[in-house]
């Protein structure tokens, strides 16, 4: 190997951490849940959407490059008692026969100490509406401290439902649903 | 004990389905109204399942008693009573007939308009006799509890009706006939 090609590399290699690329993870949609939380009366609500697709790019040197687009499965929305999820995917709520799935793309990610907050836009029944979620990373089990290839990441926020349109039986179930994501993402390389 | 309906009175047939129905009847009304103001709970869910099933038992029973009476047509209206207590006491229990069907089938056409299956015994699907539709929904709901309202009015004027006539009307119902 000539010299030139050995100073190039090493130049590459030490430069890695400095200009590092964003980098591209695939979502485990079996190991991941996005579930939310609505009040019935003085009950609760619980239920689960479906993860169709997701494309998930960080940057942890540039949080404004990182991107996050989610698509869920309204169809296959459940709650917590059969009566629940009928009424869920109905045409007063989700209207799953009309819109199918639910979007998130995200707009910003701001990174603090411990957590972060990822903006972006949400539609549910066509309407878009902007959504604020607060994440908390961490380490997947069994990987080292530093190592950014497998992490879990759980994200918390809330909507109004009638933001969207979907205010079917709003004398029975509340308008702020909360949401509770755990997602886990391995980094797909090149 | 005659199953059977004569010209001197009701056999049992009748007179089970007419006490049966009218307590279940009343119990309904008074239950509806429960639900309908109710707070919602999981705990309380099981009650608009009870509602649906009793509600569509009595659906059931209220055709068996029409196909009942054809087949045996109960006695007629003692004729002791002036022209208007005749023409409304008979106006009322034709009515009584049409709400023991338009009602039920009200709040069935109501349950199917909202999405969620009417489950009956906790066990048994009905199937839905009209649109998921929130305009269905909300016109069927409102005929529900209007034709209830309607419903609990002429149960006032069928009892005051039939304590007044003391003409053996009650007694006949009660025991089958006028005399014991
Ligand atoms: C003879 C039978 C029935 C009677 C006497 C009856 C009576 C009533 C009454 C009085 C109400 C209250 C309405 C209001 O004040 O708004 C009610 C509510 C209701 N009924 Fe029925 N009903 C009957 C059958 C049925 C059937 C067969 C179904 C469904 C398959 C049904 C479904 C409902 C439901 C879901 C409500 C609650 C509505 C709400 O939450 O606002 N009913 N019923």
């Amino acid at each position: 190997m000539n010299l030139l090609l050995r100073v190039v590399s090493l130049i590459a290699l030490l430069s890695g951490p400095l200009m590092a690329e964003p980098l591209h993870y695939d979502l485990d949609p079996t190991r991941s849940r996005v579930g939310f939380v609505a009040t019935f009366g003085s009950d609760r609500i619980t239920g689960t959407i479906p993860i169709a697709t997701a494309e998930v790019q960080l940057d942890f040197d540039r949080a404004a490059s990182s991107f996050v687009r989610v698509v869920l499965d309204a169809t296959g929305a459940r709650a917590s008692f059969p009566f629940a999820t009928q009424a869920m995917t109905g045409p007063k709520v989700l209207a799953v026969s009309q819109f199918p799935t639910l979007t998130f793309e995200s707009r910003s990610l701001a990174v603090g100490t411990t957590s972060a907050t990822l903006t972006g836009d949400l539609t549910i029944r066509g309407v878009t509406r902007p959504v604020m979620l607060e994440a908390q990373v961490f380490r997947q089990r069994g990987t080292q401290a530093g190592d950014r290839s497998r992490m879990s990441v759980r994200l918390n926020g809330t909507v109004r439902r009638s933001e969207f349109g979907a205010t079917g039986w709003a004398d029975m179930v509340g308008d702020v649903v909360e949401l509770d994501i755990l997602v886990r993402i391995d980094q797909i390389r090149g | 004990m005659a199953a059977y309906n004569n010209d001197a009175g009701f056999g049992w047939v009748t007179r089970g389905l007419h006490w049966l129905m009218a307590l279940a009847l009343i119990a309904m009304l008074v239950f509806g109204t429960y639900l309908a103001g109710m707070e919602p709970a999981l705990d309380r869910l099981w009650m608009y399942g009870a509602h649906k099933t009793v509600g569509f038992t009595l659906l059931v029973l209220s055709m068996l008693r029409i196909g009942w009476h054809a087949w045996s047509p109960p006695p007629g209206p003692i004729p002791d009573l002036a022209v208007w207590q005749l023409r409304l006491s008979r106006a009322v229990q034709r009515s009584f007939y049409a709400l023991m069907l338009a009602l039920p089938l009200s709040g069935w056409v109501a349950s199917s308009a909202t999405g969620i299956d009417t489950v009956l015994f906790n066990r048994w699907v009905l199937p839905p006799i009209a649109p998921v539709s929130e305009q269905w929904e909300s016109v069927g709901f409102i005929v529900h509890g209007a034709l209830g309202k309607l419903l609990a009015l002429l149960v006032i004027v069928h009892v005051v009706g039939a304590f007044w006539h003391r003409n053996g009307t009650l007694r006949r119902m009660l025991f089958g006939h006028r005399k014991l």
